[in-house]
Formats: structure tokens, sequence, C-alpha cells
């Protein structure tokens, strides 16, 4: 099962590392969704995931051959819930940046300090309301 | 179970406790304070009983290690909790006069204990994995504590400082997988243990994967080429928390590259590592200390100098590589640590003050301090003199240990940079002076409600003094805390007990046979 996982861990970095790096920030975020998948595959992959069906308790040792270790989905629960409400927390502050400047390019942000104070947006964005 | 589990329950319950107090804001700052001092005083306990009764262990649970989650206090995880709760505290008071309503109202007090939360519990795990959520633990604390006041460059900069650490967190699980992977444990003492009996291709891979948690290590420490992030999110955070942030926050990555690549991973033909981190270290702290020379904003330019400084810390585990020198060289580290931790923090605090004093943040407009308010000068001049290691300062022995461990191991390129870059610090601690210090004041009276803050930070003052002229018992532990990690036998035996458990076959190991 190494090979096609590994293929799919590829093409999720391939495409989180390319999302992050345009200049968007709804992509930026779709980009670390992605990218956290990859490593909790990664993760996964790492613990020898098989397609045996059975839990990896048994009592002669020489019989966990082919069985997957309960450690790995264990920790890639916890990454999951970290990623998520990290996630979360990213969305709402690329929100609040599209919503003070007017922008959802980062590279149309002024430069810190220098023209910050002085930056106005050249549209400001409708705020929503909760009726929409 | 023994009680250092307290050093993350009681930031934790006290975080909980503060957000429902939300209307209560006397009562609020009350307890906070109340719970960080509480806690510093245990912390400094902790140390004590560590040091006398050696390295205490907590299994969660009761799972037998390496299974279960290990919380591990040896003499550096204390050193460093002791440091985090006493700046932590320090900071507390001074905050408990600076906070505004709105910054109040904002969870201020509530996602700083989260922070301390992160801090303590990443210098107390022994598992490579809970430093992992230890971290993101503290991340969530950083970017809440970033944002209170809301301003929109702070909004803007916290992203960047997201996005950063999300890049971060994702390398640090891939790093976490392939050690897994190869080792088949991520208990810190039985990597130790297992590292040193690898050899062939699996120690090569190993050191491999070791690259990955250097990469997550370095961008946490700001080191070159990772340090573009720090100059720019650090000047926008509140001016209380700020102390706190340049003090620990990546002082937790210096202490990571301590554990893990000076403990875990520095065996015989694993010196890749170190000598990857002495030649970042010449760089580290050239490029800081420049970046400083061109700024013009007081907490920028120390933004810069703790990238400088960081370079000196790692420059000591740089030189680790040498099994000759390498006690001595790690002592000298932590002693760079212990120094730095303070009196970086109490610069930024007396940056706060001087900012509160004169109404502005930009060197050009600020002027006459020393008229206004001259014990706020005086505490900044102290400080910056040990910044730049100048005697009876705790920053001069603080230098002079991790030059002469540079000397002993014949790495005379490095210690020059250093030098180099001491003078460069003493030069740019001096623009500060004439600027914001110096000069006519340019109104007519400070701003009232400077004093209590400047009280708070001149607790850290005296201690960088008191560093500085009575170091012999604050070296004598630095140098046990070394021995502790550089030949980890004790630290082994402590978590893995006097008959190490093995685990049996693992999946990692069917993978890579």
């Amino acid at each position: 099962m190494e090979l096609p996982l590994a293929v799919a861990i590829g093409l999720l970095f391939a495409g989180g590392i390319y999302s992050i790096l345009r200049p968007n920030l709804i992509r930026m975020v779709i980009g670390f969704g992605l990218l956290s998948n990859a490593v909790n595959l990664l993760m996964i992959v790492c613990g020898g995931f098989s397609l045996r069906n059975a839990a990896p308790f048994v009592s002669d040792p020489n019989a966990v051959a082919g069985l997957m270790d309960p450690i790995p989905p264990d920790i890639v629960l916890t990454a999951i819930v970290i990623s998520f409400a990290v996630g979360a927390l990213f969305l709402i502050i690329c929100y609040v940046v599209y919503r003070d400047y007017g922008t959802d390019n980062p590279e149309e942000l002024p430069i810190p300090v220098a023209d910050d104070e002085t930056f106005t947006p050249r549209r400001r964005p409708r705020r929503l309301t909760y009726e929409d | 179970m023994n009680s250092i589990i307290l050093v993350i329950l009681v930031p934790f319950f006290t975080a909980i406790g503060l957000a429902l107090l939300r209307d209560r804001p006397r009562l609020e700052k009350a307890l906070s304070f109340a719970s960080g001092a509480g806690l510093t005083m245990y912390v400094f306990w902790l140390l004590h009983h560590v040091d006398t009764q050696g390295i205490q262990v907590s299994m969660i649970g009761g799972y037998l290690a390496p299974y279960g989650i290990a919380f591990v206090a040896d003499r550096l995880a204390c050193i460093m909790l002791c440091l985090s709760m006493s700046v932590g505290t320090v900071v507390l008071a001074y905050t408990c006069f600076t906070v505004t309503e709105r910054q109040q109202g904002h969870f201020f007090f509530p996602f700083f204990h989260v922070l301390l939360l992160g801090v303590n519990w990443s210098f107390i795990t022994g598992d490579l994995f809970n430093l992992f959520v230890a971290y993101e633990v503290m991340l969530i604390g950083s970017y809440g504590s970033m944002m209170v006041g809301a301003t929109r460059q702070q909004v803007r900069q916290t992203m960047m400082y997201v996005a950063l650490n999300l890049v971060g967190g994702a390398l640090f699980v891939v790093g976490v997988a392939l050690v897994y992977a190869l080792a088949g444990t991520l208990n810190m003492a039985d990597l130790a243990a297992r590292t040193a009996a690898l050899s062939g291709p699996r120690a090569a891979m190993l050191t491999a994967a070791s690259m990955v948690l250097l990469l997550v290590f370095t961008l946490k420490a700001a080191t070159f080429p990772v340090f573009f992030w720090l100059p720019d999110s650090y000047p926008v955070v509140p001016a209380g928390v700020n102390g706190y942030f340049a003090g620990l926050l990546t002082k937790v990555g210096v202490y990571s590259l301590l554990r893990v690549f000076v403990m875990v991973f520095r065996q015989e033909g694993h010196g890749l590592a170190t000598e990857i981190l002495l030649v970042l270290s010449g760089f580290t702290m050239l490029l800081g200390v420049l970046g400083a020379l061109c700024q013009w904003e007081m907490r920028r330019i120390l933004s810069w100098h703790i990238i400088s400084q960081v370079g000196y810390m790692v420059m000591g585990i740089g030189l680790a590589a040498d099994s000759r020198i390498a006690p001595a060289a790690v002592a000298a580290t932590i002693f760079y640590v212990v120094h730095h931790i303070i009196v970086k923090s109490s610069l930024f605090l007396v940056a706060g003050v001087a900012e509160k004093v004169t109404g502005k943040t930009r060197l050009k407009e600020m002027g006459g301090v020393i008229t206004l308010a001259p014990a706020v000068a005086s505490l900044f001049l102290v400080a910056a003199l040990s910044l730049a290691g100048m005697p009876p300062f705790s920053g001069f022995l603080a230098k002079f240990v991790v030059l002469r461990a540079g000397l002993d191991g014949h790495r005379f390129g490095i210690v020059l940079v250093a030098v180099v870059t001491s003078f460069l610090t003493l030069v740019s601690m001096m623009k500060i002076w004439a600027y914001a210090f110096w000069g006519a004041p340019r109104r007519a009276a400070a701003d009232s409600g400077w004093q209590a803050p400047a009280a708070a930070t001149a607790v850290l003052v005296v201690a960088t003094v008191v560093l500085g002229l009575g170091a012999q018992p604050f070296m004598r532990l630095a140098a046990d805390a070394a021995d502790e990690i550089v030949t980890p036998t004790a630290y082994v035996r402590a978590v893995l007990g006097e008959t190490p458990r093995t685990l049996a076959a693992r999946g990692g190991k069917a993978l890579f046979p």
C-alpha cells in the first residue's frame, strides 16, 4: 500500500505548497489544509499502514508483522485537531486583513510601519452583515 | 505521578478561570498575578529539589516509558521553568499597570496564561510529539497575545506569523513521522539510547530526518536564514507581553535544539547538525546586529538584537560537536540563555516604559528620557551595557564563557565574528541611548503612570547585576545541567528505569528493514 499513498502524499504536498505560494489569502488557507493532510498521511504510512484487518494486540511478538502500529493514528488524531483549530483561526485572520486593507493579495499590502499608517485601501469591501 | 504536572495544570486552570472573570477586571488582574507568583515559588522549589534529589519523572496515567506520555524535570528543564515563570510574573505585574481596558476585554490575561502553559509544557515534556503539541499551544497563546487591541497592523503581522508557524508545524510533524519510522519511538530518553546503538545507512537516514527538525527549531529560534519573521512581528506586540515574547519564545527554540541535538542526536558520526549550527550561528550574529544598526525604532532595534544574541547561544551548541569541549560549550550556552532571557526581557520592558514616558515609538521623535525620568534611563543603561557584554554585568561573563569554549575548540573564525558582533551591539545600544535618552525633552513632563511598570522592570535589572557579580552558583548549576544532557545516562535511567524496556517489533521496522 506504500506506493499509492506515497504518490498521494507527494501530490498533496505539491498542491499545498503551490497554493501557499499563490498571492491570494484564500488559496493560502486552502494550501495549509492540503499540507496538513499530506503530513497526516505521511504519519500513517510511517506507522506501517496495512490492509490486514486485525487489532495489534497479540501475545506472540512474531505475529505482529503486517499489523498497523497503533501510535501513529493517535498522533494523527491530535494533529488533525490542532490543524483544524489553527486553520479556522487563520481563516478569520485572513478575513480581517481583507476587511481592513481592502485586498486579498498579500503583495498589495503596504510595507510594515514605513507606509502602513498612511495606507488607505483602494476599495473598501462591503462589510458582511448577519442578513448576508 | 508527582507534582511536576502542576507547571502545566496551574496556567491551564488559571486561563479558564480568567476567561470566566471577564466582567471583573480588578479581580482578574489579582488572580492572574497570584497564580503566576505562586507557580514561580513552586518552580524554584522544584529546581532545588531536582538539584538535590535527582531527575523527577511523571508518567501520565501510569503507563511505563517508553509507551506513555512522560514529563521529565531535569536541571535544564527546571532552570528554564524558573526563567519562564519569573519573567512571566514580572510581566504580569507590569501589564497589570499598563494594560488598557480594550486589551483586557480581548482576553489579554487568559491568552497570556495559555502562552505560559505552552512554554512550560515544552520545557517539561520528554517526548518529541508532545513537544509539537506544546509548540502549538504556545503559538495559540502567542497569536492571541499579539492580537489584543486588534489594530490593523497587529492583525496583518499576526497573519504572517500564523502562516509561517503553520508551515513550521507541518514540517515538525514530518520530522516526527520520519524519526518514528526510523527509530520506532518518540520518547526522548529511548531515542537517546537507541541512536547511540544505530549505525550504517539507518543512522545516516536518521541524520537526514533530524535535518527537518533542525529547520523547525531554527525557525523557532530565529537563526539565519529563517529569522526574517521576527523583526516585523515583535514590535506590534503590546509593550508588556513583548518582554515575555522577547525573552522566552525564541529561547524555546534554543532549548529544543539543546534537548534534541545535544542530548538525543549528538552521537559519534551524527555531528552534521552541530557543524551546520556553528556556521549558521556566525551569520545569525553578524546579520542580526547589522540589521539592528539600520533601524530607527526602539523595539525594532531590540528585536534585531534578539536574532544576533541567539547566534551566541547557537554557537555554544555548534561547539558541542567536539566531545572534548562539549560540556563546557553547552554549559556556556545555558548560562548565556539565563543571562539573555533576563536582560532581553528587561530591555523590552524598559523600551515600553520609555515609550510611555515620551509618548513616541520612533527614536528621532523620542529624546530626553534622562531628564523626564532619570530612573528609567539608568535601568536602560544597566541592561544595555549588560547586553553588549560590559563587566561587571552578566553579559560579560556569558560572552566570556562562550568565547573561551570557542578558543578551547580552536574555532578562531567564529570567535572573531562574536567579538566583532559584540562591538557592533555596543554601537547600536549607544544609538538608542543618544537618541531616546539624551537630548532635550520634546515635551514638558512625562505621561503619568510609568513608575509602577518601571519598578516591575527593576526586579529583572537587579537580577542581571546579581547574576554578574555572584555568578559562581549559577555557573555550577549550568555546568551540572550541561553534564546531564551531554551524557544522558542519568536521564535515560530516570525515564526508562534500571533495566530499560525496549519496544517490540514496530511498523517502522517493516518499512525500513
